[in-house]
């Protein structure tokens, strides 16, 4: 952009400087929005996180320097170029310069080409996503098998429904929390009974849908101890919002502690968030739009604990 | 434009000067757009039929295909009588031109008599899963625009009455005998992708 | 000026003459003059845009604490659902059909649209439509509520289980707005291809026009899946199909490609005009011609033929395979190519130019500068990693309506204004016209800019609750959304005031260039009529003393005298 400053004038030493410091600034302004941006995300869980942090921190560095460059020129024009009052004249009869628009073709083909390759490379070393396969309603999902040869634990099956979440671990213990050992590659099987939902850690930074006639193969490592909310990101009715619970990731001995312990507990009602809710509006004579009445709360080992707080 | 004097003539006339020249232009656009909704309900009948875990309905073992391809033949070669129809016409021959046109929408009347005798006799319905509710959305579609041809062609052949009607020229003729070529090779896509491809 | 200084003829003729009469009954009978259309198309246009604000209102009202507590969830989801929907179906695309019927024939030199009829009878599905989707309010069970894409099996549930519900009229509401923008489609494609004024080559239209083009080009070639993919819904919905039902060996993944395959690129025929809207502007605003016409023109067709090979880019976590995922990353991320090109042009164009900062030029320089943003965020949305992340959350939010409002009303409202004098023949008050330019601005940027990082944060999208860490994005955008509202009373006031008792425009207040403006303001029923004018130059010839027509001096003298 700013290589028209010199146009149709002899290149004087004032105007390079100009456009030298403006580019000085600009780059330096960029590097400190670069690392800026790791701070407006939550906690780094998962093997994904550094990754997706990083490649958003080079996408903010230069989408700045762009940000800047281009709204840079239009605040100098809208300063420096703007008609007098009385001034009826027309500005230079400038139709176009093809150097410059091969120029501005060119980069940006690049840099994009450049942001794609490195997004491909990152989503191969994730390999998060593993086979979807269709089933008949009628036949049982867990029969379907999820294998990922890579993970260590699972598969875990992850149960969504309108509105709460279970998780049938190998073993056949049920929770209403996910709890992962961490550093540990963990194999998901996720299954909807009913409609669209989607597996969300925002301390993961992972997202997979999960769909309803479709069991998908889902692997991830978690890499940090902690409380995280797990939330449902696929609109999904009524309470979609209470749609959530906390993922725990823990050392492995914790992890298999509470295994043995959860496997010894008597099957209860587990997390059921929209039920109070639903109660509540059916006390109030059922007012408002119609929606299903939501999914008793599944049966499991562990009922979670709704009061604890979350890192992220 | 507000004042004009009245004793000089206008040399349009007042309200809408008439485009008669667009309306082939128009018409192509629309066939265009239209073809996109049969892609469109196609790509959608192919993905099902690849991916769905169940695909025919208990109890059927596929389509009959003696009586829908005597229909296609019908069909596929009242195009040609069409064509013959348009030839007529650019010849000034107007009964040559009725006579085959009449004898196009016969055709396409025993095409949609046949449809319906196959929708009768079928042990499956529109609720029948997937492929019941593709098989039966792909033809009724289809059959609705053999319908609408049908009608239009009725309009062109009561409009071929009028005097002078194709002193300006025989657009609808060529728009209507386009429409009825478009839905001729929808059907024969449709014929391949439901019929053969079984 | 009393009637009978009108050639009686032309009293008879279907469509009143500016200043007759009847002038203002024409706007509610089925007239076929594209200017009235227009003008039909843009008054109910922003009268939805207010009931879609309204709608917002109350969500941002619901957002401004985390629990949900202003209204019940299912209201709330209702209420989001038809806040897209009208914001969608009754304002943008009704709008940017208005100003297609304005500029297109005058731009071109057409004396109408090719087919007035279909033009009329397009415009008047847009009340029967609005009117059934408005009465999806009362029927038991209240509006269709499963978000704006309506994804099955969720948007199938009909919990009442009754024929008549708010998704099925939602369905046929939907369906009778894409018949109406194919009528229109075909339409404004024909007037373009057919009825140019003698001597306007391809390459000497107004980019406008170029881009009204590209645009429904799009409608004509992607509409029609949305439409075969709502009538398939709509089997599911009351027939007892099972396309999209898993259970009947359905494919709910199957409807999402066919959305979006549509649904996508509708953004792109909203942006597009808006695109034309900027590069008529700027270069008037400048006194400069537009940098790299032919180019600016390409990379419209250009942003066409991406539009159509992108749309999986929403459903980067619907399973999708990974080949799958990164050819359309690929795909989406060249459109940052023919649209970049577009923004160095406009930034080209006012390099050294001789700025006015009237406020079309505002809202213009507005929009551009949260356009270039949101192409940013739309980058970073492209590349399956960070989307994998920002996907389905507030980032999503945030970076749709930095294009939707943010680009594209700012390109709307920039249109109106500038276009004002010539289609009602008043000017507007343009202190009032500021005071819109800042309060929309400062409102739009405090509704939108902190969502971003809410959704960073991981604050899904359509959530009627949220935890308390979001609170703070949250209350920041409300304040904005209240002052959006704020910001539509001096624009609502100007309009009114202006179109009563503003004074009289001149036919060309901007001294632009373009056929419009050697028509008079407001131009006649027919524009040229049968003088259409000869085009020797290209549009944009600001400063270099080419006439746009032959016998310009003619032209411009008749219109001051009408």
């Amino acid at each position: 952009m700013t290589s028209t400053h010199t146009n149709k004038r002899n290149p004087n030493s004032r105007a390079i400087l100009i456009v030298a410091i403006a580019t000085a600034i600009d780059l330096l302004m960029s590097i400190l929005m670069a690392h800026w941006s790791y701070s407006w995300f939550p906690v780094q869980a998962s093997a994904a996180a550094p990754y997706v942090d990083q490649l958003f921190s080079i996408e903010t560095g230069i989408g700045t320097f762009i940000f800047l460059g281009c709204t840079g020129v239009m605040g100098w024009v809208i300063l420096f170029n703007r008609a007098p009052k009385y001034d009826e004249e027309d500005g230079d009869p400038i139709e176009g310069n093809i150097k410059l628009e091969i120029i501005w073709t060119i980069i940006p083909l690049l840099v994009v080409f450049a942001i794609a390759a490195y997004s491909i490379k990152v989503n191969e070393t994730l390999s998060t996503l593993g086979p979807k396969q269709k089933y008949r309603l009628s036949d049982n999902p867990s029969a379907i098998t999820s294998v990922d040869r890579t993970s260590i634990i699972g598969p875990i099956q992850v149960i969504a429904r309108q509105w709460n979440w279970e998780f049938v671990y190998p073993d056949g213990v049920r929770s209403s929390e996910l709890h992962l050992p961490v550093n540990q590659r963990v194999n998901l099987k996720l299954i909807s009974e009913d409609v669209l939902h989607s597996f969300f850690v925002p301390a993961f930074r992972l997202k997979q849908d999960i769909i309803p006639g479709s069991v998908i193969s889902y692997s991830l490592t978690p890499t940090r101890e902690g409380r995280y909310r797990l939330r449902d990101a696929m609109f999904s009715g009524a309470y979609f919002s209470q749609n959530q619970t906390d993922v725990i990731v823990e050392s492995e001995k914790s992890y298999s502690d509470w295994l043995t312990f959860s496997g010894e507990q008597p099957l209860q009602p587990g997390l059921n968030p929209s039920q109070p809710l639903y109660a509540r509006r059916l006390e109030k004579g059922d007012k408002g739009w119609a929606t299903v009445s939501p999914a008793p709360a599944p049966l499991v080992n562990d009922p979670g604990d709704p009061s604890a707080s979350h890192e992220a | 434009m507000t004042i004009t004097n009245p004793e000089i003539p206008l040399n349009h006339t007042p309200g809408h000067i008439k485009h008669d020249g667009h309306n082939l232009t128009g018409f192509i656009i629309f066939l265009c757009s239209e073809s996109i909704i049969f892609l469109a309900f196609f790509t959608g009948y192919a993905v099902l039929k690849l991916t769905s875990p169940e695909w025919l309905p208990q109890g059927v073992n596929g389509l009959e295909l003696k009586m829908p391809l005597i229909n296609t033949i019908v069909l596929v070669s009242s195009s040609f009588v069409a064509y013959i129809a348009e030839r007529y016409l650019h010849k000034s021959n107007l009964w040559g031109f009725r006579i085959a046109w009449l004898l196009t929408m016969i055709m396409g009347s025993y095409f949609v008599y046949g449809q319906y005798i196959e929708w009768s006799e079928l042990a499956f319905g529109l609720d029948s899963g997937v492929f019941g509710g593709t098989f039966y959305l792909l033809t009724g579609f289809h059959g609705l625009h053999v319908i609408t041809g049908i009608l239009l062609m009725g309009l062109m052949l009561v409009r071929s009455f009028l005097p002078g009607n194709y002193e300006k020229g025989e657009m609808g003729v060529t728009s209507v005998s386009l429409f009825w070529h478009f839905v001729d090779v929808i059907w024969i896509i449709l014929f391949i992708l439901i019929y053969i491809w079984q | 000026m009393s009637t009978s200084n009108y050639d009686p003829r032309i009293l008879k003729a279907p469509h009143p003459v500016p200043g007759a009469p009847d002038n203002w009954k024409r706007f509610f009978s089925f007239n076929t003059d594209a200017k009235v259309i227009g003008i039909q198309y843009i008054v109910s246009a922003l009268f939805f845009l207010l009931v879609g604000g309204l709608l917002a209102m109350v969500i941002r009202g619901e957002l401004i604490t985390p629990p949900a507590d202003l209204v019940d969830p299912t209201v709330y989801n209702g209420l989001n659902t038809m806040h897209g929907t009208v914001m969608l179906f009754l304002f943008l695309f009704p709008i940017l059909n208005g100003f297609n019927n304005l500029l297109i024939p005058t731009m071109i030199g057409a004396p109408d649209m090719a087919f007035p009829k279909l033009n009329a009878a397009a415009f008047w599905l847009v009340p029967v439509f609005a009117t059934i989707l408005m009465a999806s309010f009362f029927v038991p069970g209240g509006p269709a509520s499963s978000g704006w894409w309506s994804y099955p099996p969720m948007s199938l549930q009909n919990p009442l289980g009754r024929f008549i519900n708010g998704e099925m009229l939602w369905i046929t509401a939907v369906a009778l707005s894409g018949i109406s923008s194919i009528f229109g489609a075909i339409n404004f494609v024909t007037t373009i291809i057919r009825m140019r004024a003698p001597g306007m080559g391809f390459f000497r239209m107004p980019i406008y026009v170029w881009t009204a083009w590209a645009a429904q080009t799009i409608q004509l070639l992607a509409l029609p899946v949305l439409t075969g993919g709502a009538i398939m819904l709509l089997f599911d919905l009351s027939f007892g199909t099972t396309f999209y039902r898993p259970e009947g060996g359905g494919d709910p993944v199957l409807y999402q490609h066919f959305f979006w395959f549509y649904s996508h690129p509708a953004v792109y025929v909203l942006v597009l005009p808006i695109f034309g809207i900027f590069s008529e502007i700027f270069p008037v605003y400048s006194r400069k011609p537009l940098f790299g016409y032919k180019v600016v023109a390409l990379a419209s067709f250009a942003i066409t033929a991406l539009s159509l090979i992108v749309w999986v880019h929403h459903m980067f976590y619907s399973g999708t395979p990974q080949w799958m995922r990164n050819l359309f990353m690929v795909t989406t991320m060249l459109i940052a190519v023919p649209t970049g090109i577009k923004v160095f042009a406009w930034i080209g164009t006012l390099w050294r130019g001789k700025l006015r900062l009237s406020t079309p030029m505002l809202f213009c320089l507005g929009g551009l500068f949260n356009f270039i943003f949101a192409g940013i965020t739309g980058i970073m949305l492209a590349t399956v990693p960070i989307d994998v992340h920002v996907g389905n959350t507030y980032f999503v939010v945030a970076h749709f309506h930095y294009v939707i409002f943010n680009t594209i009303c700012f390109g709307v409202f920039a249109g109106i204004y500038h276009w004002f004098p010539k289609f009602t023949g008043r000017m507007y008050y343009e202190g009032l016209g500021k005071i819109h330019f800042v309060l929309t601005f400062i409102g739009a940027t405090l509704n939108f800019l902190p969502l971003h990082w809410a959704g960073l944060l991981g604050m899904p999208r359509r959530v009627a609750s949220y935890d308390p860490e979001f609170a703070i994005w949250n209350v920041i955008a409300s304040i904005g959304a209240f002052i959006l509202g704020v910001a539509s009373i001096p624009f609502i006031l100007n309009m009114i005031s202006s179109w009563a008792r503003g004074p009289k425009a001149p036919p060309n207040p901007w001294k632009a260039i373009g056929l419009e403006w050697l028509l008079p303001s407001p131009p006649p029923a027919e524009n040229f009529e049968d003088d259409i004018p000869t085009v020797i130059n290209g549009p944009y010839g600001y400063g270099l003393n080419k006439p746009l027509v032959e016998d310009e001096e003619y032209y411009i003298k008749r219109a001051q005298e009408a």
